[in-house]
């Protein structure tokens, strides 16, 4: 390693590519290209590959190794779905004071909307869940629900930021940037960071709600298609086959090894000839993952996928499985994409929108717990539902059934990855309008995302702008230990 | 599913994020023998350890036990329990020692978490037996000017900036690389002044060239090209993090953002010196004499990003400030005054009182909007006279014939039906469907043709109204409003007011500027920003220019004299050559502060000069080159690969200035928006050749091209960008439409019926490495083509797209020697 000033902290950003690659590499890069016949002469040089996705040592031994994150865009209503009120049965329509805050602004009061599904109880622990999951209810036994969330913004596009990056400001790193700045990536031929948008479009703002902020690039979410080639400028144009771009890549590396060859010790050049042969495994490896040809029929008729309604979902689900089992470490689906009813943003008609929601998600789901605890995965596997806050338990407008954002309570739930199941923490006032016991923030929700991956919120840290960075802010914050078994 | 591998280098590859530097600090220190004689450094060795293992409990915001090491007098002063922690040149008395070491756990020190390391243990000791001196931070005392070392080679003793080098080489055991070589260094020239590679000719006529002023005045040449401006203000565009909208849910665009970057270029080209240019930036609109490129300036203040829905509107206008001062602090002082927004700054002296302090120097900076109005405070009207009064007269007489014809249509309606009458005093339109109906049938005949008279005029003065050219206007800080009183904001929160502050600027630039600014104007600005400007760029300013000629280094040479070009403040990296930083300073302010000066100052030395060849000796002493035994390489940054691209195959658009254009985005990147395709236009051909500094920047969509190749995100200023390596780039190097067609235009641009294979290679590399192919290039170029035609039947032309292709992907055509 060739750090040697001692100082506090201040890396460059420069010297900070050095040290997060350093190390990993000089043996697999070397024994990489020993086997494809490269370095000659410049073979004694301590080659280091700059890889800052090599896997790293978490803090402690994690429960969770990948982290499947089920993005409700737009704000699922918490009291239609997990959130239980009893006492709103047949108060609809009466008016209430109570305090609500969304885009229709700050309010006293106004009509309940009661909610539109039947609840009943599930599982050995009784959970109450709404008619709109029935598939997921089969479940709440291996489910944390979080029912006292809290958000600093009831915004979309601030409230986006907040659930992806901890600040309502934009410029901060993702969630998955976070894991995988912190953890590196298991499998080098594919990317560490994975998002699946929902066929109807990218949630508002967009890469915003994926990038990788003040950190390198390397650390930002691949949008993965589910058509076509996955990843952006993986497959050759037409006409090229793989064997023809071998032939390509060979001339290619040869000019390289001869270039490097009179540049002995330069690392940088033997860094970029090892990230040319990463990009040709990865054409092979990444469509090899989205290639669902080798599941049986019966795992996709569980997700769905031989149903024009859970198609697409399942399909994700399916995806997100078989990318962790590739080692991927954080995968983002969003449920719902674009404007208005295309995601879960309710202001209309209440019923028309979570039915066609809930209606795509809850057996491709379902599917996902199952699959996973069938494979032995979901011990491993962090599975994350909810979207960037909630619903109002009152009307929006003076009529319909349309509820506006609520970002003083509402539900996500965890399961997997060592969270206990069968378990409720936190409630909200009898209607659902604010968190009242234990309220969690969303720092807490993401403070126990790393817990569980092994890390400690309070010390996984970047130092930007004069600052250790931290996704849960300069505050310690305690993981949700009571959902941690 | 694989295991979690670990291998020994665990502690340096997590060291970055600071929580584990001590960790790396400590493996280090391994590796090194501590000797005893060394004289501890209290800033660098010292404090750190204060700070990172005592300041919770015994710094600037507790003091347990009556103790705070944060200041010398509280340090070294008698603790509650009678002991003192601090003893100079007596270790034994030193009560901090005998606590880090103690293993009672009720004495321990610090009394959870990780024990000191026996290294730290060490360090403390010999400080105190050293005599505990208690420095300040380099940055924080004034420059000084060092006699210039006396070096035994004359080669070096010539530019002054050599013999500094020289020295400290020469103090290591080191010697300074060879010259080196012509080609490398016009390529290295023409790509740090320009961002673009000199052809094949120009490199020819240049090793030609034995004039020993040669290079000086190709460089002379470069600093002429408009294309100077292009490179250069690239740079200050990441610094201040320059985008073109807003970010958030709308991401709406702001117009007019371009003449900001065009205004950043010109200055560039025109030398402005760099004292004007700050001066502009920051009170564009408060100087002397006001134009209309001092308040294009002022776009500086519009560059951030901007909530149009805020769920906290109070703590988003402090947000919005905070954006400005972390900016202007970190570019122009490298301070990161920021750290002090909610608390003291725990390692800087910078008391929370200074970050409001200083934050009141823009208290007159209005918001970028409101979502009523999203213009007004941005957008500058600055048309000519000329056009202004060709708007005013056509006003006028649009109110003359108005005026006009009302009077005609009272005189009719006077004489209508009471509900019409009363129709008539509703809204215009309902007005008008009553005059269009019936006014005719109360008119005369006189006042009839009068009225189609003045409808005609009214018609020509409507017409004259829509043909006058658009009023011209700039983005920037159109709108300032009455300073309001600041406050220190506990724990940073608007809504918990605590001290009132006036403005000022921080303690640590000394006791004069603790005074309350004085203002010039009362009226119309506070001048508030105007007394920061001339603060920042006094001749006495600590920080102004030692931060400036330190990016003007970096710029040439890869990283700056402090590496951490934005944070001069202690938990920066110190200096490497700190003489040579201070002599480059004063020199850049005796030279008025211009740029180009210290370019030709810094290129026409040696040090500039040398090779980038690697030797086992040098790296065996000092590898990561701190001393500059040789020129570091560098890989190309995004814009220039862009642009080398489109210059080798000869269809870049070298127009300089303008409005942005779009590069053509490819659907599957379109879609990740959630209005696929909204906020990004369509440009013409020739505009998509033009250089990458003129691509719109749009927060939500960056172009895939340029991010990855390290193009920074634009939220937060960027003091160096990353230079990764990783198979995204060579993904798109190798597959992406934008890299087929430009591979299949340098293609086009040979006359493959007249040229044989050989001569196509030769060519190629002529074009996109600007030098000759050697014979075993050429022998492999057709081989590769032959072999591509004979076993995948394509054609020709083809296979010679596919052979330029390649080329486009060598590291030597991606990194400079």
């Amino acid at each position: 390693m060739s750090q040697k000033r001692p100082n506090f902290c201040g890396r460059t950003r420069r010297e900070f590519i050095w040290q997060t690659g350093g190390g990993f590499g000089a043996a697999a890069l070397s024994s990489m290209l020993g086997q494809d016949g490269f370095f000659t002469e410049a073979s004694g040089s301590d080659a280091v590959n700059l890889n800052p996705l090599a896997p790293k040592p978490p803090h402690f031994a994690p429960k969770a190794k990948s982290v499947i994150f089920l993005f409700m865009y737009g704000g699922p209503s918490h009291i239609d779905t997990f959130d239980y009120k009893p006492s709103m049965n047949g108060m609809d329509g009466k008016t209430v004071e109570v305090k609500t805050f969304g885009r229709g602004g700050h309010r006293k009061g106004g009509r309940i909307v009661e909610p539109r599904w039947k609840f009943k109880q599930h599982g050995e622990c009784g959970k109450w869940v709404s008619s709109l999951f029935p598939n997921v209810a089969k479940h709440v036994d291996d489910i944390a629900f979080l029912n006292s969330m809290t958000a600093d913004s009831p915004i979309h596009g601030s409230a986006m930021l907040m659930m992806n990056s901890g600040k309502v400001l934009s410029g901060s790193p993702a969630l998955g940037s976070w894991v995988n700045y912190g953890l590196g990536s298991e499998n080098e031929n594919l990317p560490g960071f994975v998002v699946m948008l929902d066929p109807s479009g990218g949630p508002i703002s967009g890469a915003k709600n994926w990038s990788s902020g003040y950190m390198p690039a390397t650390y930002q979410g691949t949008v993965f298609r589910t058509n076509g080639a996955p990843i952006l400028n993986l497959a050759p144009p037409e006409g090229i086959s793989l064997e023809m771009q071998r032939k390509l890549l060979d001339s290619i590396q040869e000019a390289n090894t001869t270039h490097l060859s009179r540049r002995a010790g330069n690392d940088d050049l033997a860094s970029r000839i090892a990230s040319y042969e990463l990009a040709y495994k990865m054409q092979s490896t990444a469509p090899e993952a989205v290639d669902l040809s080798t599941e049986d029929e019966r795992t996709l008729s569980l997700y769905g996928i031989d149903r024009e309604e859970t198609k697409d979902f399942g399909t994700r689900c399916l995806l997100a499985r078989r990318l962790v089992q590739r080692g991927v470490r954080f995968i983002q689906l969003y449920s719902g994409g674009a404007h208005n009813d295309d995601n879960w943003d309710a202001h209309g008609d209440l019923e028309l929108n979570h039915n066609r929601h809930a209606g795509r998600t809850d057996l491709p789901i379902a599917a996902l717990l199952s699959d996973l605890k069938q494979r032995g995965m979901l011990d491993e596997t962090l599975v994350v539902w909810g979207g960037e806050f909630g619903r109002q338990p009152t009307a929006e407008y003076a009529k319909g059934s349309g509820r506006d954002h609520n970002s003083y309570g509402f539900t996500m739930w965890m399961a997997g990855g060592g969270i206990k199941g069968g378990v409720s923490f936190g409630t909200t006032d009898e209607l659902g309008s604010s968190a009242v016991e234990n309220p969690l923030h969303v720092k807490h929700l993401h403070a126990t995302v790393l817990n569980q991956l092994g890390m400690n919120p309070n010390q996984l840290s970047y130092f930007f702008g004069g600052l250790d960075q931290k996704l849960v802010g300069v505050e310690e914050v305690e993981p949700i230990h009571e959902i941690i078994a | 599913m694989p295991s979690y591998p670990i291998t020994k280098w665990f502690g340096l590859a997590f060291a970055i994020g600071s929580s584990w530097a001590l960790n790396a600090q400590d493996i280090n220190a391994q590796d090194q023998d501590i000797n005893a004689q060394d004289v501890v450094d209290f800033v660098q060795d010292v404090k750190p350890i204060l700070a990172k293992h005592c300041y919770a409990c015994h710094g600037p915001d507790d003091a347990e036990g009556g103790l705070n090491f944060s200041t010398q007098e509280t340090a070294f002063a008698e603790a509650d329990s009678g002991a003192f922690a601090i003893v100079p040149n007596d270790a034994s008395a030193s009560e901090i020692l005998a606590r880090v070491i103690s293993s009672d756990e009720f004495d321990r020190m610090p009394p959870e978490g990780d024990r000191l390391s026996e290294r730290q243990v060490n360090t403390l000791r010999r400080w105190i037996e050293q005599g505990a001196a208690w420095d300040e931070h380099w940055a924080f005392k004034p420059m000084r000017e060092s006699p210039l070392p006396k070096v035994s080679d004359p080669a070096w003793a010539t530019n002054p900036i050599d013999a500094f080098i020289y020295d400290s080489l020469n103090s290591a055991g080191l010697r300074p690389n060879e010259p080196s070589k012509r080609s490398d260094l016009l390529r290295r020239a023409f790509y740090d002044l320009t961002g673009l590679p000199p052809t094949a000719e120009q490199i020819q006529e240049f090793e030609a060239d034995t004039d020993q002023d040669a290079l000086m005045q190709q460089v002379e040449q470069l600093l002429q090209s408009p294309h100077y401006g292009e490179r250069w203000g690239r740079h200050w565009l990441d610094l201040v993090r320059y985008a073109e909208t807003n970010s958030y849910e709308r991401d709406g665009a702001k117009p007019n953002a371009w003449k900001y970057r065009d205004y950043v270029i010109r200055s560039f080209n025109q030398d402005k010196p760099y004292d004007q240019f700050i001066a502009e930036q920051l009170a564009g609109d408060e100087l002397d004499e006001v134009t209309k490129e001092s308040l294009t300036a002022t776009g500086y203040y519009r560059l951030g990003i901007w909530d149009d829905e805020p769920a906290d509107p109070l703590l988003a206008v402090y947000d919005e400030l905070d954006d400005i001062l972390t900016t202007t602090s970190q570019v122009m002082l490298g301070l990161t005054i920021n750290c002090a927004r909610c608390h003291d700054h725990k390692i800087d002296p910078i008391p929370q009182k200074d970050y409001y302090s200083l934050l009141s120097m823009f208290a007159d900076v209005t918001s970028w909007g409101h979502r009523g109005n999203q213009r007004i405070n941005n957008q500058i009207d600055v048309s000519s006279d000329e056009l202004n009064a060709r708007y005013q007269a056509n006003d006028q007489a649009k109110r003359e014939v108005d005026s006009a014809m009302r009077e005609i249509e009272q005189v009719g309606i006077a004489k209508m039906s009471a509900p019409d009458q009363r129709a008539t005093e509703g809204p215009p339109k309902q007005r008008q469907e009553v005059l269009n109906g019936k006014l005719q049938d109360h008119l005369d005949e006189e006042q009839r043709a009068r009225y189609e008279e003045l409808k005609k005029e009214k018609q020509r003065v409507e017409e004259e109204s829509k043909s006058l050219p658009p009023r011209e206007m700039v983005m920037g800080l159109a709108q300032t409003q009455e300073p309001k009183q600041m406050f220190v904001l506990q724990r940073g929160s608007p809504h918990v007011p605590g001290d009132p502050v006036e403005p000022r600027f921080p303690e640590i630039f000394g006791s004069e500027s603790v005074q309350p600014v004085a203002f010039e104007s009362e009226s119309e600005s506070a001048g508030r920003r105007r007394a920061l400007a001339e603060w920042i760029t006094s001749k006495d300013n600590l920080l102004a220019a030692r931060v400036a000629v330190n990016r003007i280094w970096q710029f040439h040479f890869g990283r700056g004299i402090v590496r951490s070009a934005n944070n001069f403040g202690q938990l920066g990296t110190p200096p490497t050559h700190p003489e040579l930083l201070d002599w480059l300073a004063l020199k850049f302010i005796d030279l008025d502060w211009s740029f180009k000066e210290m370019h030709r100052l810094i290129m026409s030395s040696r040090t500039y000069q040398m090779s980038s060849q690697i030797r086992e000796d040098a790296v065996a002493v000092d590898p990561n080159n701190d001393l500059f035994w040789k020129y570091d390489s560098r890989r190309l940054s995004a814009e220039e690969i862009r642009d080398s691209i489109l210059f080798t195959n000869g269809s870049l658009n070298e127009n300089v200035y303008g409005p942005s254009f779009y590069p053509q985005l490819s659907r599957e990147v379109l879609a990740g928006q959630s209005r696929p395709g909204s906020g990004w236009g369509q440009s013409s051909e020739a505009d998509q050749n033009r250089r990458s500094v003129y691509i719109h920047v749009k927060r939500s969509l960056l172009t895939p091209l340029l991010t990855a190749f390290d193009f920074p995100d634009p939220d937060l200023t960027c003091e160096e960008r990353f230079i990764t390596l990783q198979p995204a780039q060579s993904l798109a190097l190798l597959n992406s439409e934008f890299v087929h067609q430009q591979a299949g235009r340098l293609a086009g641009s040979m006359s493959l019926d007249k040229m044989d294979d050989g001569e196509v290679v030769r060519q190629a590399i002529h074009l996109v490495l600007s030098r000759d192919a050697t014979a075993q290039e050429v022998k492999r170029g057709c081989e590769l083509m032959d072999e591509l035609r004979a076993e995948y039947s394509i054609t020709r032309e083809r296979a010679v797209e596919l052979f330029c292709l390649s080329v486009l992907n060598w590291n030597e055509f991606l990194f400079l020697d």
